[in-house]
Order: C-alpha cells, then sequence, then structure tokens
C-alpha cells in the first residue's frame, strides 16, 4: 500500500471513500508506476465526474435563482400595490363617495326648490277656478270679475316664471345623475386593481407553498356592526328581501 | 304624543339624514334632529329630551343596535321608542335587534308609507299600553 493510499483510506469519510476511493487509488497507482497515460486517463475520467456534479449545483442554483427573482417580481408588484395603488383606490373610493354625495344634496336642493314653486302654482289655480267657475255660471259681480281677472294676470306670469324654474330645475337634476358616469368609471379601475391583488396573492401563496393552511378572518365583529346592503352573488347567511319579510319575522316572535 | 315630538335621527349618511327628515316633517314631525353615529348619538339622547329615536345600523363609530343596547340600559332612556332603519337585512340581525328591545325594524330601500306606518304603529302600541 503506497503512502497515497493511506492517507485517503484514514482521512476521508465513507461515502468520499466509496465516490473517490477507487479512481484515487487508480491514479496512484499509475503515478507510482510512471504509466502516464493511464494517470491522465484516470485524472479526466475524475475531473468530468467532478463537473458533472457543479453542474448539478449550478443548474440547482438557477432554478432557486430564477424562483427568487420571480417572487421578487410579485413582492415589488404587491409593494408597489400596497404602498401607492391601494391608498389610491382608498382616495379614489372617498372621491366616489363625496360625488354621489353631492350629487344626491344637489338632486334634492333643486327638488325642494321645485316643490313650493309647482305647490304655489296649483294654489293660485285652484283660487282662480273658483271664480272662474262663478264666471262660467254667470254669477259674478263686477268687483268679482275684476279680482278674477287680476289674479290671472298674476297667475299667468308667476306660473309662466316658475315652470320655467321648475323646468330648468328638472334638467340640472338630469345633469346632477352625470356622478354615476364618473363614479363607475372609479369604480371599475378600483375593481381591476382588486383583481390585481388578487392575483399577486395567490401568486405569492403558490410560491411560498402555504395555500394549505387557510386562516378564515373572524366575522365576531362584523355581525354587530353589521354587513350593509345586500349584494346580489355575496353571501352573508340567510336574509329578508322585502319590508313583508321583516314584518313577518318580527310577528312571528311577538311584535 | 304630538306633532311636537322630538325625534333624533341617526345615520352616518347626510343625504339619508335628509331624507329621513324631510319625510318626518312632510308627516307633520317638525321636531327633528340628526347625529352621525351611535357615539354622538347616545350623549344627545341623555341630555335632550327626544321622544322618538330612529337609527341606522351600520355606522362607523357606534353601530345602531349597541346605541340601542346603551338607550335600553340607561334608565332614563329606556322606554324611548326606536326604529331602525336600516339596509342590514340577515335574518338573524333582526331577531338580533328585536331581543335588544327594538320597536319597529324598517329596510332600506323603504317608502314614506312604510315609515309612516311602522311610526303610527310603535306610538298605537305605546298609547294602547299607557
Amino acid at each position: 500500500m503506497s503512502a497515497i493510499e493511506v492517507e485517503v483510506t484514514m482521512n476521508t469519510n465513507p461515502a468520499l471513500q466509496e465516490e473517490f476511493g477507487e479512481s484515487i487509488a487508480a491514479l496512484a497507482g499509475a503515478l507510482a508506476a510512471g504509466d502516464d497515460q493511464r494517470f491522465f486517463n484516470e485524472l479526466d475520467g475524475l475531473v468530468q465526474r467532478r463537473e458533472f456534479a457543479l453542474f448539478g449545483e449550478l443548474q440547482k442554483l438557477t432554478n432557486d435563482l430564477q424562483g427568487a427573482l420571480q417572487r421578487f417580481r410579485i413582492d415589488s408588484r404587491l409593494v408597489d400595490l400596497a404602498e401607492k395603488e391601494v391608498p389610491d383606490a382608498r382616495a379614489r373610493l372617498d372621491h366616489v363617495l363625496k360625488l354621489t354625495d353631492e350629487a344626491a344634496h344637489k338632486t334634492m336642493d333643486l327638488v325642494e326648490q321645485s316643490g313650493p314653486l309647482a305647490e304655489r302654482t296649483s294654489r293660485q289655480a285652484e283660487d282662480i277656478m273658483v271664480l272662474w267657475k262663478k264666471f262660467r255660471a254667470r254669477d259674478i259681480d263686477v268687483i268679482a270679475f275684476r279680482d278674477m281677472l287680476a289674479r290671472m294676470d298674476a297667475f299667468l306670469e308667476s306660473a309662466h316664471a316658475d315652470m320655467d324654474k321648475v323646468r330648468g330645475n328638472l334638467a340640472e337634476v338630469v345633469l346632477a345623475q352625470g356622478y354615476q358616469d364618473l363614479s363607475g368609471q372609479i369604480i371599475r379601475g378600483v375593481m381591476k386593481l382588486v383583481g390585481e391583488l388578487e392575483v399577486a396573492l395567490v401568486e405569492l401563496v403558490r410560491l411560498s407553498k402555504t395555500g394549505g393552511q387557510r386562516v378564515r378572518p373572524s366575522n365576531v365583529d362584523e355581525t354587530s356592526r353589521g354587513y350593509g346592503p345586500v349584494v346580489p352573488g355575496v353571501n352573508h347567511g340567510p336574509a329578508v328581501s322585502d319590508q313583508e319579510d321583516v314584518d313577518a319575522l318580527l310577528s312571528g316572535l311577538g311584535m | 304624543m304630538s306633532k311636537d315630538m322630538k325625534f333624533l335621527v341617526v345615520d352616518d349618511f347626510s343625504t339619508m339624514r335628509r331624507i329621513i327628515k324631510n319625510l318626518l316633517n312632510d308627516l307633520g314631525y317638525g321636531n327633528v334632529t340628526e347625529a352621525d353615529d351611535g357615539a354622538t348619538a347616545l350623549p344627545m339622547l341623555q341630555a335632550g329630551n327626544f321622544d322618538f329615536l330612529i337609527t341606522d345600523w351600520n355606522m362607523p363609530g357606534m353601530p345602531g343596535l349597541d346605541l340601542l343596547k346603551a338607550v335600553r340600559a340607561d334608565a332614563r332612556l329606556a322606554k324611548m321608542p326606536v326604529l331602525m332603519l336600516t339596509a342590514e337585512a340577515k335574518r338573524e340581525q333582526i331577531i338580533e335587534a328585536a331581543q335588544a328591545g327594538v320597536n319597529g325594524y324598517v329596510i332600506k330601500p323603504f317608502t314614506a308609507v312604510t315609515l309612516k306606518e311602522k311610526i303610527d304603529k310603535i306610538l298605537e302600541t305605546r298609547a294602547n299600553a299607557a
């Protein structure tokens, strides 16, 4: 046994011994025997095996790097979504609230302005009708007749002005509904963002392989706080569909 | 109870408060005050001789159900008529409100007729009980 063979046998672990022991022994043997050809053949064989293992490692590293880059891409998208677009979405939805609030108040303002005008027209017409009926029945004296004419003059003038104003208000009510277009566009944008967020999160869960452990959010607080209006397709359990249902339910409870 | 009754309308949306207030005015109830959630409404109720409470359920701050429970738990307010006017439509919620002592439950969207009916019914029941 040569000096090299002894060292290999004593200092390597069994796996390395099994993998390389024979080759090293052959290598040492060739060297000792002065067989250059066999020595270089054995050496090439060893290097090739080592390269093959290295390529395997490199392949694994490349895959890991690819995964990390993919995760980084999703992470950066998520960071972007969380830091910029989600607050943006909140601001945009807040604007929708403001738009709907303004439109509703504007509509109510216009309707409230129009109500008294319509009421005044109706009341004045009613007053004149009493005199007009007397006139048609030829049961009116000169003073009442003059009164009727004066009232009619005033009525025609005010009805014309009032109804013009009402017509203008109605046109503005229609215009005020334009909020639906604007708010609709904003809501669509937010829906797109929510969709994107969902895709990124699902992808992240897939990469992290934590999909099996689902954590259900608690709904304890929600019950006392309320769920908001019933939305078709979003189910929170048995719900009433109208006031009749509510009345029936309460009457069943003895109310 | 007369048309001088003092109403407190609690809803987080100013448009809805305005709608309810206008409807109450149309019904002849001119004394209507507003609050935007339970936490604002409760001290107002405790301070202000209100005769009738109309409240939404889902509000930031104190929700309507908690306001109802707080009203029933306060000896001076316990008998106040409370009408819940809300979009909350789950059966268990309506049952919960009934158990908490609500006097009427109107679901949104609602009509002027429904609101009048429920207020009249509550006042009639109270008049008969008195």
